[in-house]
């Protein structure tokens, strides 16, 4: 008896280790997360957008129906990520995150004077190459300083009416994100 | 000898299943870790932000969720109604109240998986801000029916559990570092299809 309750004790203590030990592994090993679902779908360096495709709501859990998105993959580790869109639209937002799908940071059309979208996610070694001589096609941009060598860029474009349909769809098909 | 090659199995076995049924019932719970609730509408103000808790951190992994940055907006979901019953997509219901302050707002309704609910027709389950009729005080009142209503309508068809999303796009309130003194509208049960 004096055994069993000894055991019990010892199994509440080793669940609270493997209870710590799995919820902290779980981002690292994940399969589920939102890279892994995304990789079918959506190629590097490729504007994809996802709010029409199977892996939409599971993407954006309570993907709003107002909503269109893309995504696209990108790799920093031969040069940064710009992404970049023609035309005007009643919204836009966007949010980068990193491999495991924690938001990096998140902007939206206010940012620019023009409400132009246009941005480039740069490592901070890369930040330091780019400020000792901007690039001539980087003069209007923001610049999205993360410190990790994958991640995915998000933009969502609001659609107050189905009447806005076409034209935000033209929108997000002029998205461009590419390696440079 | 033999009770101990028992115990020592009891407290392996107590340890690897209580533990990994521990982390998934915390995963799941509908106010679980970081949390913020208003009335009947709860947030996750934190969720999928580099400064989250590590069950913020590990929901977003396993759900493999990319969730609207701060810069973005606010998503508050609702499975009850101010009187604590849960939500059903047969049900008419009355949200009414102030909404906080937003460049626009949206509201829809969703099914127990938050998927959008679709109607057979053009119309979605969904109103917006830069549509609704307002109340004199800046106040909203949205019928949420399966049946034509005056007013503002979101239509919701089909039965079962339904979630009522609202999310604030561009707003001041992200962070949840002002969530006391916020005002949400309340959700009012009407009558139900039988």
């Amino acid at each position: 008896m004096h055994k069993l309750l000894y055991a019990l004790a010892l199994g509440v203590v080793g669940a609270g280790i493997v209870h710590i030990a799995i919820l902290l592994l779980l981002p690292d090993f994940s399969e589920r997360d939102a890279w892994s679902r995304l990789e079918g779908s959506v190629d590097m360096f490729n504007m994809t957008r996802i709010d029409n495709t199977r892996v939409a709501n599971v993407l954006h859990r309570s993907a709003d129906p107002f909503f269109q998105v893309a995504a696209c993959r990108f790799n920093l580790e031969d040069g940064y990520a710009h992404i970049t869109a023609k035309g005007d639209v009643p919204f836009w937002s966007v949010s980068v995150y990193d491999r495991s799908g924690q938001n990096i940071y998140s902007f939206n059309d206010r940012i620019s004077t023009q409400r132009a979208l246009d941005f480039v996610v740069v490592t901070p070694e890369q930040m330091i190459d780019v400020r000792k001589e901007l690039p001539e096609t980087l003069t209007s941009s923001v610049f999205v300083e993360a410190d990790m060598d994958e991640g995915i860029a998000l933009v969502r474009a609001f659609v107050p009416e189905s009447s806005w349909e076409p034209a935000i769809t033209s929108y997000i098909g002029s998205l461009n994100c590419r390696q440079e | 000898m033999f009770t101990t090659i028992v115990s020592a199995i009891l407290a392996i076995a107590i340890a690897i299943f209580g533990g990994a049924a521990s982390v998934w019932y915390a995963l799941d719970v509908e106010h679980g870790f970081g949390s913020q609730t208003v009335g009947v509408w709860t947030s996750y103000p934190d969720l999928g932000s580099a400064e989250s808790d590590p069950y913020s951190k590990a929901r977003v992994a396993r759900e493999g969720i990319l969730v609207l940055g701060r810069a973005e907006g606010l998503t508050f979901t609702a499975s009850t109604d101010s009187s604590g019953e849960g939500l059903r997509r047969e049900c008419t219901y009355v949200i009414e109240g102030t909404i906080p302050q937003a460049r626009f707002w949206t509201l829809f309704a969703a099914d127990a998986a938050l998927a959008p609910i679709t109607n057979p027709f053009v119309r979605p389950a969904a109103v917006q801000s830069q549509a609704v009729l307002r109340l004199p005080g800046n106040g909203v009142s949205i019928t949420v029916s399966p049946h034509a209503s005056p007013g503002n309508w979101l239509e919701t068809s089909g039965k079962g559990e339904a979630v009522i999303v609202l999310t604030l796009y561009d707003t001041s309130l992200t962070g949840g570092k002002n969530f006391s003194d916020i005002e949400l509208p309340q959700v009012l049960r009407k009558d139900c299809d039988a």
